[in-house]
């Protein structure tokens, strides 16, 4: 008797042929995507939304071509924080528009779609089940955003992820080995341990984690122009991955991320400079895994020319502007 | 999933797939040797799963197989299974627009607004569960500018107006 493999296709649907044109499409959609940074916890609450926008305005103001994926479906703030809660999707010759803040900053966002008084349902012919199926219906959606929206040439798209160990390591899974991992934690044993827990669970994939920053470390007292602690615990988790930097709390960064407003005005503040510092680390990590991978490749192909390492190179799309080649100072250090 | 016939260790093929009723659905399997058929009746779990990937089930009538059922007649490249579920859609952003023009302060229903054949392409291209909440926008983006039809001009004057 014939066994499953025996058998070519099956008999109509061709399911797994389907799923298999739904990752080219994903694939296609990205292809002009430099890098895919995919900024995540475990834990939720410690800022990644407000880190991953603020890093890509960043990199935004070094003429980077930058876009984020909100991808925390469920608790969306992207959209509110970028600007964009009334975007309308456009569609284009082939694919939908991308929403953009007034920087340049692609954003795709649910929050755009869904008021905040309202929670992202899906119809069910399984009421009281969606623990069944779910995360796979999220998943199948993240697909079709990927594939749909004109991402177009980016230096990074950034995903900002849920909260959850096990999510983190489902968007590894989902994303593929292309997508390297930034992780944020808060000076809090309780943060770093789940930190920690993500950490062991992603180090057993292929993706590359750039590291990690330490955000709400002290917080920025503008009376007295200093940072000041803010958590008292010891730290003894080693996260043993790198630290790309500590960023403070600062409460007029909390007021401008609830309107919505440009952070261009706290460019020069401690806060600004942390951003600043963590950015040009990520990118440094960035290049670093680039030319790791091209010198590695060109080891393993000694017959390809040498200009495909160049080619790799992060390069602002404004060539010759201040942005591009202003210097950066590095973030200040909350004392211990 | 695949389906064997016993008896002539052949491959079964899918024939049809029948409307569907109460979150199931029907998929008749006829074997090439015999021609005995069997039907593979879903469970609303079941149903919901393999919705959930996204996966159309049942023959691509575009490629030339058959199906049975008003819902493939109508959208003969469409799963069964999205017109028994309705995409993932915000509800208050719904087919149909309900929450448009309805704002405080507004009286009555919304002018209606044509669309020509090429935008209505275009809106193809945006994910069914965008799409309703799409053309609820570009339809009042429309009729602030007193237009009554979206064509290709009025949806690149869209794209323009929101820097995208």
């Amino acid at each position: 008797m014939k066994r499953y493999h025996d058998i070519v296709g099956d008999g109509g649907s061709g399911v797994l042929e389907q799923v298999a044109e739904q990752r080219t499409r994903i694939t296609d959609g990205l292809a002009g995507v430099r890098h895919l940074v995919a900024v995540g916890s475990g834990k939720g609450g410690v800022g990644k939304s407000t880190l991953t926008l603020h890093l890509a305005g960043a990199l935004r103001a070094r003429g980077l071509r930058v876009a984020i994926l909100d991808a925390d479906f469920n608790g969306p703030s992207q959209a509110r924080m970028a600007g964009v809660q009334g975007a309308v999707f456009v569609p284009g010759d082939h694919k939908v528009a991308l929403p953009r803040t007034r920087n340049g900053i692609g954003v795709f966002s649910m929050g755009s779609m869904i008021p905040e008084s309202e929670a992202l349902e899906f119809e069910s012919t399984a009421d009281g089940e969606s623990h069944t199926w779910r995360a796979t219906k999220e998943f199948a959606l993240l697909g079709e955003i990927l594939a749909s929206f004109e991402w177009g040439a980016l230096d990074l798209l950034m995903f900002d992820l849920p909260p959850g160990a096990e999510r983190t390591v489902q968007y590894a899974d989902f994303l593929g080995p292309r997508t390297s991992f930034l992780l944020v934690t808060i000076p809090s044993e309780v943060a770093r341990g789940v930190v920690a827990r993500s950490v062991a669970a992603l180090s057993k994939g292929p993706n590359r984690l750039l590291g990690y920053v330490e955000n709400m470390s002290g917080y920025y007292c503008r009376d007295c122009n200093a940072i000041k602690p803010l958590f008292v615990s010891p730290e003894t988790t080693n996260l043993e991955i790198p630290c790309l930097g500590t960023v403070p709390f600062d409460p007029e960064l909390a007021r401008l991320c609830d309107r919505g407003i440009d952070l261009a005005e706290l460019r020069e503040t401690p806060v600004g400079r942390a951003l600043e510092h963590v950015a040009q680390q990520l990118l440094d990590s960035l290049e670093s895994t680039t030319s790791a991978s091209a010198h590695a490749a060109q080891e393993l192909r000694p017959d390809r020319p040498a200009s495909a390492h160049g080619s790799s190179e992060l390069r602002p799309d404004r060539p010759g502007s201040a942005h591009a080649s202003r210097e950066v100072r590095a973030g200040r250090e909350h004392p211990r | 999933m695949k389906f064997l016939c016993i008896p002539c260790d052949s491959p079964m093929k899918l024939q049809a797939v029948g409307p569907p009723e109460g979150g199931s659905l029907s998929v008749v399997y006829s074997c090439p040797e015999c021609g005995y058929e069997m039907a593979m009746l879903t469970n609303a779990y079941e149903t919901q799963i393999v919705q959930s990937l996204g996966v159309r089930i049942g023959p691509d009538i575009g490629a030339g197989a058959s199906s049975t059922g008003s819902t493939s007649a109508a959208e003969p490249t469409k799963c069964p299974f999205s017109a028994m579920l309705p995409p993932a859609t915000p509800k208050p952003l719904g087919e149909g627009g309900e929450t448009e023009g309805a704002r405080p302060g507004q009286a009555g229903e919304p002018i209606p607004v044509r669309w020509t054949a090429a935008a209505e392409a275009r809106l193809a291209n945006v994910p069914e569960f965008v799409r309703p909440m799409a053309r609820t926008g570009i339809e009042r983006f429309a009729r602030e500018r007193g237009a009554l039809e979206v064509d290709e001009k009025i949806l690149d004057a869209a794209r323009e107006f929101f820097g995208m």
